[in-house]
């Protein structure tokens, strides 16, 4: 082991790995060169840096690097590329990603499926990678704020000749006559107070001066940062039971579904959609015979179960009522429905026929048949109709006997049994509600007798509902997104505080008549230079700002 | 000065493990996925044709078989009644079949159920969530669950009289290895 001397000749004593004494400021190595100094966190060993690592300071040591921290958002990067390649398996309503991927997108589909890039964003990788960079900024900040805290907190006013005549703006020039002690101090006072008037603040120690601005801009990285981390706890939160979820529904008009994992139950009372009329058109669009929408809205009630949940009748409790719009979506304490996409889907919801007699022509009532759940039984006027079975595509089976070919009423078929005046005893009543099957399946005929004298049939197109279009709608909880923007905040105050001030320090000695003037910024020499010679215009030295650049010593 | 560092170093690391271990545990163990076979079949509780709601977890202890089924499908027609002829010859040894019904209405299902004299549970799944939840794309999907409450055999399409019973034998340990 290399035991190394840190002690400075001023007499402090420094951590290991430190370039510029931290009380002076002399150059620790590269006593005798002339070459402008590397300034960089004050030239304080990063905490990273200090000798003798353990394991633990080895991982320390790892996420400190800048350059593990540039490769860590290189490769989430290109992760994130790669998982927008194929649409993500979150979007889909109802297909079996294991078949989609192939099925849609051949070989280049199936690899990437299996190598698990259709769920990239929910994957532990993708997570890994994103909490290393979230330690990595942790640790880098870490490891150079609290050394840069220290070296910028307590500051020697005066400073090593070594470091002042290589610092990137230097001057040095007579000013008085040796050992003038008296002239000598009341110029560092004139320099003083002009500095003052520049907001500097100004230290002195006889003839000895530092003076310092904007400070906190060496502060603007690492808010930045703490709000990238904020950010990143946020993101990583969404994997808090309950803090988010994003999933896509379809919504047939009329319909009520459950929200999966939620209390909530969403109807779509009315789906509406405006089309742009062929005038409203670019010539290219007409051409082409696009039907474009103009808007689409779902008139979207949502409602909070409060009990027998989950079962076909649960107890619901109105809780919101909004029209739902691309980019206007319904809000109810975080839990968010966006409209995402619309499909015609025209579809029987119910049908209200009223049951007459045939022979007289008298009504006794009607009943309202829904398609998705009917009742048991119904009651019209003296006749009670008990719902037997209900086929909502009909069709017949290899031996004749019925059957549903789907669950989609598209031929529905009822079958009653019908009691009342002159049926005591219970008549089989078969019911088509579409005209169509009626006669294919030969209704009447079935009917026999009891179709003889009763009729059950739907007057005029006001006793049938349909829905016409299915509504998708996107379904969101993201109770991290104040968390969020919280964190994008504080990091855009990080930003500006970095970029738009900027930490300049002039220090200057006077010995035996001989002035040593050093300064140093983060950015902006130009300006730098601009305001030291201006400064020293004031006190009586004429300087161009260009003779300050190092290399350029004069006078 | 020393000491008090390496304190602090260790507290912040191990701040930062605790954070990265609930994210990625969070990922790893999300739910979502619908189950797989050897994995554990995820609770829920349905309304049932009889009006009362069954509970997965209640079966706990029992070899379950879980069997989503509509009268739209002619192969989990065709499956019905052996499964009903299994159920009753293995009722007796804790084995309990489910029929998960595909969201049709009431009066499709009781018709049909009452037609055929099947005595197993049949449940409603008014909501489609139970489907969504075992990921259950293709009818008849069957699983066997073990009486640790973990998938043993996922089955696509319909079952012969005698799949049925060889699992069923395997899985109370009755079978021949």
């Amino acid at each position: 082991m290399r035991i190394e001397n840190t002690k400075c000749e001023c007499g402090h004593q420094n951590y290991a790995g430190t370039v510029l004494c931290e009380s002076c400021g002399k150059p620790l190595y590269d006593d005798h060169g002339s070459e402008p100094l590397e300034m960089r966190y004050d030239g304080v060993a990063r905490r990273s840096q200090r000798g003798n690592p353990t394991w633990l300071d080895r991982i320390w040591n790892f996420f400190s690097s800048v350059k593990i921290a540039i490769y860590l958002i290189l490769i989430t990067l290109a992760a994130s590329v790669l998982g927008t390649v194929y649409p993500q398996e979150n979007t889909f309503i109802n297909l079996d990603p294991s078949t989609y991927y192939k099925q849609t997108y051949g070989t280049t589909g199936e690899i990437y499926y299996l190598l698990g890039l259709s769920h990239t964003f929910d994957s532990w990788w993708y997570r890994l990678l994103l909490f290393m960079i979230g330690t990595s900024l942790v640790i880098c900040s870490l490891d150079r704020v609290l050394p840069l805290y220290r070296a910028l907190n307590k500051q020697q006013i005066r400073k090593h000749p070594g470091f002042l005549s290589r610092q990137k703006v230097t001057l040095t020039c007579d000013i008085a006559e040796p050992g003038d002690q008296t002239s000598q101090e009341q110029w560092v006072q004139t320099m003083a107070s002009v500095l003052r008037k520049r907001h500097y603040r100004v230290h002195t120690d006889g003839t000895a001066l530092m003076a310092e601005k904007y400070r906190f801009s060496r502060w603007g990285p690492y808010i930045n940062h703490i709000g990238l981390i904020i950010f990143l706890l946020a993101a990583l939160a969404r994997s808090i039971p309950g803090w988010h979820m994003d999933q896509y529904m379809g919504f047939i008009e009329g319909q009520t579904l459950k929200i999966p994992n939620t209390p909530y139950y969403l109807k779509n009372e009315k789906f509406t959609v405006d089309f742009y009329k062929p005038e409203e058109m670019s010539d290219k669009f007409r051409q082409r015979d696009l039907i474009v929408p103009k808007m689409y809205e779902t008139q979207a009630v949502l409602y909070q179960c409060t009990s027998r949940c989950g079962t076909a009748d649960p107890v619901l409790k109105e809780v919101a009522r909004h029209p739902i719009r691309v980019n206007d979506p319904l809000n109810y304490h975080g839990f968010m429905a966006y409209q995402f996409d619309y499909k015609e889907t025209p579809r029987l919801i119910s049908v209200t026929p009223s049951l007459r007699n045939k022979q007289t022509g008298e009504v006794y009532g009607s009943i309202e048949l829904d398609m998705n759940n009917p009742q048991k039984s119904y009651q019209a006027g003296p006749y009670r109709l008990e719902l037997k079975s209900y086929f909502p595509d009909f069709g017949l089976d290899e031996h004749g006997q019925p059957m549903t070919k789907s669950n989609e009423p598209k031929a529905p078929a009822f079958i009653f049994t019908i009691t009342g005046p002159g049926m005591e005893k219970g008549q089989p009543y078969l019911y088509f509600p579409r005209m169509i099957d009626k006669d294919t399946y030969r209704q009447d005929d079935v009917n026999g007798a009891v179709g003889q004298l009763l009729d059950l049939s739907v007057g005029s197109m006001e006793g049938v509902k349909i829905a016409q279009y299915t509504s998708y709608l996107n379904i969101r909880v993201d109770k991290a997104l104040p968390y969020i923007w919280f964190g994008a905040a504080v990091s855009m105050i990080g930003l500006v505080m970095g970029f738009y001030w900027q930490h300049r320090r002039v220090w200057l000695r006077v010995d035996d008549g001989k002035l040593l003037l050093g300064a140093h910024t983060n950015k902006n020499w130009f300006g730098l230079r601009k305001e030291v010679a201006a400064a020293l215009g004031k006190a009586g030295i004429e300087a161009d700002p260009k003779t300050l650049e190092t290399g350029r010593k004069t006078l | 000065m020393g000491r008090n560092r390496k304190w602090i170093q260790t507290a912040i690391l191990l701040a930062i493990v605790i954070v990265g271990a609930v994210t990625l545990a969070g990922g790893l163990f999300k739910g979502n996925e619908p189950p797989k076979v050897g994995a554990r079949a995820p609770d829920f509780s349905l309304s049932g044709l009889d009006g009362k709601t069954h509970r997965l977890s209640d079966f706990r202890g029992k070899l379950v078989i879980l069997n989503f089924w509509g009268t739209f499908c002619p192969p989990c027609k065709a499956e019905m009644p052996d499964l009903e002829a299994a159920y009753r010859k293995w009722q007796g040894d804790d084995v309990v079949i489910l029929g998960v019904n595909l969201n049709e209405s009431h009066v499709t299902v009781s018709s049909f159920v009452d037609q055929l004299g099947i005595t197993f549970p049949i449940l409603l799944d008014s909501q489609d969530e139970i489907r969504k939840k075992y990921g259950v794309m293709n009818f008849p999907t069957t699983f066997f669950i073990g009486r640790d409450g973990v998938i043993a055999v996922k089955q696509e399409g319909q079952m012969e009289p005698g799949f049925i019973e060889q699992n069923i034998k395997n899985l109370l340990g009755k079978g021949q290895p």
